[in-house]
């Protein structure tokens, strides 16, 4: 008992002398900051910039070389934050979440977050990079380059590949929402990941009744679904699916199937090309917000496979994409579904994309390559639509 | 690969206590901005997650800084504005930093310099860096639900069930201004605080979905190798919180110019409706039945906030479900804010199998946990073994505080 008092006694006697402590001064403060060693933030001088892959109004992406061991590359995305009222940015800090917890050979690794070092220069705020390892092509880039020749059993690699990626991410309750080919990262080994999460988000299966409302202002236009055109705010992996199949067309026109410049002329390309969009076809349609303000082309017939077939002789290609452009998304395909499709499992069988790669030794990006050609030659002079979310400003329009 | 889960020896070699803060001094401090955190997120209408988040947040901060180089309060709001962001419940910083100063003393608030939100944002960046930008936090109340829809009983079993659940939680919210979460997994937690709210409420497990015979205990089927001991000092851990007086330790950065009189607690105690202060070897009558719901609104107990909890929060609790009924919608009062028609991601696969989540904070609508904890002994139930009786009389000056209160997300 005589112990206890005692050290109750020391106790107060120190609180005594530490009710006045000493508190930073704004000098001390950035000292202080400056100096400490954050141990689970390493500084980015531990790589070295090679150049520069990717620009958007998100920042920039840097090849970057590990210093510790010159054979590793990684690719530095920089988190821009100069314009950001509220911290660090909310896109931002889902991509990392998302990042972190998606671990599976077809989506893009994070290995870590870097910093700058904070001083007098940035205001004692570090910049931070997301780093990654490195891939040396996107599917854009590559497409772009006609010296680039897929085979139909390379073709099936790079789409199964896709649609493993979006089952293994859909399983883990996460939406892509910016399918397209310039996301799609593809090694010089073959190996294809998803990458750019900057506009994912997790999703849940509204279980209490309660639809969800997600912004709509999601996805490239050129790869926007139906639904989000006509402002569903309740969607799912469907969206995602969308976009796969477009880019999986992609594969053999080379470039985007349908390039509108707004949103209403996105709408006339998709009924024109897979029919018009009626409730008898899609059931529920009529009761999306811009059902009726959208002007939605009557009587066209679905010519998925008609249009198609001059690029792609396969008619199991065909039927896939027949299965994938589908207007209303709950009949749409699952990543499942499409991963059991006969289009994988018959000859040509899916096979390695590393031999055909290993021609091409230069990377290659959407950002560094020549424009692609635009199909449809009335739309020649707008610039590649760029994801559009109001409400992402400031973290988006990448291109990597 | 850095752990976040620390021994108890670690935390008392903080950089806090090298920098001279005694480890008593530490534990208040850190109670104090887990208090700001809940309580102003409480008041801003965020979610549990988001709060608990925050607070997680903060205890792993003051593993890598001293208390004496960042005031916990400033902490505290920049824990809040990220677990908002990161929790899909973002709020704006310059409101988080009025309704923090809403609670503090302007003393208190001092702390937070000439330009608030300046401070809160090159904090920001600090805190990312030192917790690894590891954003993603899980919480007891998951599993908690979790686990209470394994267990099985007699005919009172739902009721009995309800009413241990909603001590648990309690449990569970106060933990958070401990530095439990730092210690121990989610999981283990739960099952501690449950193990408690058992004892405390007199439930007793006798049968569990998916039991066998390996399973001497309910709780084998979800932890490994947890034994009695580490369950009762988890449970000591929390069950210490209501025997703590705030008033016995000196404030913290910066420190006030001495008034008269000593310096009013941050917390102050809320007399009781009934006009009488209880007194500690007069225990409060002490009953187990959960009191009429017109007693609710004049809440006796001390609150963590420093003035009582509006009453329409109380209202609205009163005809607030209990925090799992499975059968249908939980009856929002009216249209839900955002943060419940987008429920937080669980990002670890399939969400928990408690598949509504409490539509409010639950409300405590059984005695509070000290009460009951004093009732136990009072009687002699064997909440601790072995040792002098567990050190959770109701102190000396003030009433025991309450836990606090959460009110319903959806209202207001």
């Amino acid at each position: 008992m005589q112990n206890n008092t005692n050290s109750r006694d020391r106790e107060n006697n120190h609180h005594s002398s530490s009710s006045h402590p000493h508190v930073m001064n704004m000098r001390e403060k950035e000292k202080y900051i400056e100096t400490f060693n954050f141990p689970y933030c390493d500084l980015t001088t531990k790589y070295e910039k090679v150049t520069k892959i990717g620009q958007g109004t998100f920042g920039e992406v840097f090849k970057a070389r590990d210093k510790s061991n010159p054979k590793k590359f990684v690719a530095m995305k920089k988190v821009l934050m100069d314009n950001e009222k509220e911290g660090f940015p909310i896109t931002a800090l889902r991509e990392i979440r998302i990042l972190q917890l998606l671990k599976h050979e077809n989506v893009v690794n994070l290995i870590e977050i870097c910093r700058t070092q904070a001083s007098q220069h940035n205001r004692y705020r570090s910049t931070f990079y997301l780093v990654f390892d490195f891939c040396e092509h996107d599917l854009a880039g590559l497409l772009s380059n006609v010296n680039v020749k897929f085979s139909l059993g390379e073709i099936k690699k790079v789409v199964q590949q896709l649609l493993n990626g979006l089952y293994y991410i859909h399983s883990n309750k996460i939406l892509h929402r910016d399918m397209k080919a310039a996301n799609v990262l593809i090694t010089k080994n073959g190996v294809l990941k998803l990458a750019d999460f900057g506009l994912a988000r997790a999703f849940s299966t509204n279980k209490n009744g309660m639809p969800n409302r997600f912004t709509n202002r999601v996805v490239t236009l050129w790869y926007r679904p139906p639904e989000l055109l006509l402002g569903e705010r309740n969607y799912g992996p469907p969206v995602d699916l969308w976009g796969a199949g477009c880019i999986m067309a992609e594969m053999w026109t080379r470039s985007p199937i349908m390039q509108g410049n707004s949103e209403q002329q996105q709408l006339t390309l998709i009924s024109q090309l897979c029919g018009s969009i009626t409730p008898k076809v899609w059931p529920g349609v009529e009761n999306l917000e811009l059902y009726k303000k959208m002007e939605l082309p009557q009587n066209q017939k679905r010519k998925v496979k008609e249009r198609l077939t001059p690029y792609l002789k396969d008619p199991y290609a065909c039927d896939l994409l027949d299965k994938l452009l589908v207007l209303d998304p709950s009949k749409r395909a699952d990543s499942d579904t499409a991963l059991n499709h006969d289009f994988f499992w018959t000859d040509p069988m899916p096979c390695d994309l590393g031999k055909m790669l290993a021609n091409h030794t230069q990377s290659m990006f959407e950002f560094l390559a020549p424009p692609r050609r635009v199909t449809q030659m009335r739309h020649h002079s707008i610039p590649r639509p760029t994801t559009s979310a109001v409400q992402d400003s400031g973290y988006q329009d990448r291109v990597f | 690969m850095p752990g976040w889960y620390f021994d108890k020896k670690e935390l008392r070699i903080t950089p806090s206590a090298q920098d001279g803060i005694d480890y008593k001094t530490e534990m208040r401090y850190r109670k104090e901005g887990a208090r700001l955190i809940i309580n102003t997120g409480s008041k801003m209408d965020l979610g549990y997650n988001t709060m608990a988040t925050g607070v997680v947040y903060y205890h792993r901060f003051y593993m890598f800084h001293s208390f004496k180089q960042f005031p916990r309060y400033v902490t505290a709001c920049c824990c809040l504005f990220l677990a908002g962001k990161v929790e899909e419940t973002p709020k704006k910083c310059k409101d988080i930093i009025k309704t923090a100063r809403s609670l503090l003393t302007d003393q208190k608030f001092a702390t937070f310099g000439e330009d608030p939100k300046e401070e809160v944002m090159t904090l920001e960046r600090i805190l990312l860096q030192t917790i690894k930008f590891d954003l993603q936090v899980e919480h007891p109340y998951q599993y908690l639900l979790k686990y209470a829809k394994c267990l099985k009983g007699d005919k009172f079993f739902q009721t009995k069930l309800q009413k241990m659940v909603q001590m648990a939680w309690t449990f569970v919210n106060d933990s958070l201004c401990t530095t439990l979460a730092l210690q121990w997994e989610p999981e283990i937690i739960a099952v501690a605080l449950m193990y408690l709210a058992g004892k405390l409420s007199k439930f007793e497990v006798v049968d569990w979905i998916g039991r066998t015979p390996k399973h001497l205990r309910w709780w084998d089927m979800f932890v490994e190798d947890v034994t009695m001991d580490l369950l009762e000092d988890i449970c000591h851990q929390v069950l210490d919180l209501y025997s703590q007086t705030d008033s016995s330790s000196p404030d913290s950065p910066p420190s006030q110019t001495p008034k008269t009189g000593p310096t009013r607690p941050a917390t102050t105690p809320v007399k009781s409706s009934n006009g009488q202060e209880r007194s500690p070897d007069q225990p409060p009558p002490v009953s187990i039945k959960v009191p009429p719901s017109t007693d609710i609104p004049q809440f006796p107990y001390q609150t963590f906030t420093s003035g009582p909890p509006p009453m329409g929060a109380y209202t609205a609790a009163v005809s607030a479900p209990p925090p799992f009924s499975t059968t249908g919608p939980p009856p929002v009062v009216s249209a839900p804010p955002p943060h419940l028609t987008a429920p937080p991601p669980n990002l670890n696969g399939p969400p928990p199998t408690a598949s509504v989540p409490p539509a409010v904070f639950p409300y405590v609508s059984h005695p509070p946990p000290l009460f009951s904890a004093a009732a136990a002994v009072a009687t002699g139930a064997p909440i601790v073994q072995p040792g002098p009786p567990p050190p959770f009389y109701p102190p000396t000056q003030q009433p025991p505080p309450r836990p606090y209160y959460g009110g319903p997300p959806s209202t207001s």
